[in-house]
């Protein structure tokens, strides 16, 4: 709350409405800039946005898929984190200094990842595509015995048979370094105003401030949206007329526990990507304390609730694949976000068509790791410099197309078959794999169908869509609008291991 | 459009997914669909079809699977989202 009598703000040059990672993020590279006042607008109890429960891996490699590289604008994509992680080292050392946690912000400095024999195939070819992916860009790797892995303890049954030791990809204290970034920009002189944004004020079309919600506005010279999954409506309260790229909330869990024995994980322990979600991870924190994440479902609305599900998910696959001694663990906190996730799965950043606009969300799930980078490049376009970034990731874009309507389908059947078995979900005896694959595959077909589109989705919406009809109808409207505006780019397609089975 | 019409465009709609009258079914009114093989992608399609034909939308929290159970409460759904359309739209 703010208080009556304080002076209120009234103008700066720049209004940053968002104090997560991409917020904070940005308003330190223009403080750095010495490139005039800046207002970072947002409330300090921030409990439904991604960055406060973010893992905060510094993992583009780990993160590999198959569809990571397959095609040029997934690569373009998967660039932005390589380049974000040569940024962090210097991150760090400047925000060391304004630390309060007491240990180093960089909480672990390696990553191992491993392969057990739960998540289905889709963990193996991810696995193969990871390792690829380093030797392609001549990253360090080696492989390593997984009863070397400190900490690492899983269950005899879903104990891992092969293991990847990344040394060059560790993960960050999430919280301690927004904690860290935000004294810094106090120290800085940005102001912090621990409030909501209502709406945006416009006049003849050139956006002029924010409205907070108490009816006190604020000026800007420009106004940057990097509200997360927020970011959508409140541009949408200056004009609906923007052809936005629609946003759904990826709801995540995470929890942080306690370990109350056994030798600790030193290293950041993951499997690879998984259906429809990052993995299973845990990501040491100091002082004992270990992140164990993470969840993903894509959802109608915001919220911070927990489901059940996903608690039981998370805390069964912990002990049962990471190390079974968590059992004891003491949960210390429950973390609950939502990712910023877009039909076409690409970030959103660049300017809007109403002047003084600028909008960077999108993120997905390394928000986080690429905020360094995506800052420097929207601090240079707010200075009228070049950016340093593609512009492929413009907010007004068609949506952009990286499969076709038959991959798609071969990638839900994909990613289905990985949950059903990680789940541990049990077919009848004479059921065999081939028909659990042939049902969700009747299914997917259905869906496209019955949504009537053309443009090819990656499964997570797919799977969003056919369990809400909230979600089918706007994905639909959106893309029946677009429709023939996004056909896929064949050049750029290889015949990779998503492919039916 | 005028309501009247609403239940015999809705039955249509929902004979495109259902495929009722090649199987011979006098759907009633109040006859529960859900019991008679809707599924949850054939309602997505249903609701689809319906929010084109009548150049509506239906609003947010009459997206549940309890609105599409009968030919009466689509047809309620319907009609109540056409008076709500201003009238110079």
């Amino acid at each position: 709350m703010i208080s009556a009598s304080a002076e209120r703000l009234q103008q700066v040059d720049l209004v940053i409405v968002g104090n997560g990672a991409l917020g904070l993020f940005l308003a330190h590279e223009l403080t750095e800039r010495g490139a005039g006042s800046v207002a970072v607008i947002g409330p300090s109890s921030s409990e439904t946005g991604a960055s406060q429960a973010a893992g905060a891996m510094l993992g583009c490699f780990g993160e590999t898929t198959t569809e990571s590289l397959r095609t040029d604008a997934s690569r373009t994509r998967f660039e932005l984190g390589v380049a974000a992680h040569d940024r962090w080292p210097a991150v760090l050392e400047g925000l060391e200094e304004f630390s309060l946690t007491g240990r180093p912000l960089l909480s672990a400095p390696d990553t191992h990842v491993v392969l057990n024999s739960i998540g289905a195939e889709l963990d193996t070819v991810n696995y193969q595509a990871i390792r690829a992916a380093l030797d392609e860009y001549e990253k360090p790797w080696e492989e390593v015995d997984p009863h070397d892995i400190p900490g690492f303890n899983p269950r005899l049954d879903t104990r891992s048979l092969s293991a990847i030791h990344l040394p060059a990809e560790g993960a960050v204290d999430a919280r301690g370094v927004l904690e860290a970034l935000e004294r810094k920009l106090r120290a800085a002189g940005v102001h912090f105003v621990d409030a909501t944004v209502n709406k945006l004020v416009s006049s003849d079309n050139v956006v002029t401030g924010v409205e907070l919600d108490d009816g006190h506005v604020i000026e800007g010279g420009n106004v940057v949206v990097a509200a997360g999954i927020q970011s959508e409506a409140l541009v949408r309260t200056v004009t609906e007329d923007i052809d936005l790229v629609p946003t759904f909330p990826g709801l995540g869990f995470a929890m942080i526990a306690r370990r109350s024995g056994g030798d600790p994980f030193r290293s950041v322990v993951r499997t690879p990507n998984r259906g429809f979600a990052c993995g299973l991870h845990v990501v040491p924190q100091g002082g004992g304390l270990e992140y164990y994440g993470a969840t993903n479902r894509l959802v109608d609305s915001v919220s911070g609730v927990t489901w059940m599900a996903d608690v039981r998910f998370l805390a069964q696959y912990s002990m049962q694949q990471l190390d079974e001694r968590a059992a004891s663990h003491e949960v210390v906190q429950w973390l609950s976000g939502n990712r910023p996730v877009t039909l076409d799965g690409f970030p959103m950043i660049g300017w809007l068509p109403p002047a003084g606009l600028y909008l960077m969300t999108g993120t997905y799930r390394d928000g986080f790791h690429c905020a360094p980078l995506l800052a420097e490049h929207v601090a240079n376009e707010l200075q009228g410099k070049p950016g340093i970034i593609d512009p492929m990731f413009s907010p007004t874009r068609a949506p952009i197309a990286t499969r076709t309507v038959e991959w798609s389908i071969s990638e839900y059947v994909e990613h289905n078959l990985a949950a059903w078995f990680e789940t541990g979900a049990e077919a009848a005896p004479q059921m065999t794999t081939p028909q659990i694959a042939e049902y969700y595959r009747t299914r997917c077909v259905q869906l496209y169908d019955q949504l009537n589109i053309d443009y090819a989705l990656g499964p997570d919406i797919l799977w969003y869509a056919q369990g809400s009809l909230r979600g089918a109808r706007r994905v639909s409207r959106y893309l029946r609008k677009h429709r023939g505006n996004s056909a896929p780019q064949p050049q750029s397609v290889q015949v990779g291991s998503g492919d039916a089975r | 459009m005028t309501d009247s019409s609403t239940p015999s465009i809705v039955r249509k709609l929902i004979d495109q997914q259902l495929n009722f009258a090649a199987h011979g079914l006098q759907l009633k009114d109040d006859d529960n669909l859900w019991d008679l093989g809707m599924t949850s992608l054939t309602c997505l399609g249903l609701m689809l079809s319906i929010e084109d034909s009548f150049d509506v939308e239906l609003p947010e929290e009459v997206l549940r699977e309890s609105t599409f159970r009968t030919v009466e409460s689509i047809t309620a759904a319907v009609d109540a989202a056409l008076k709500d359309v201003p009238a110079a739209s």
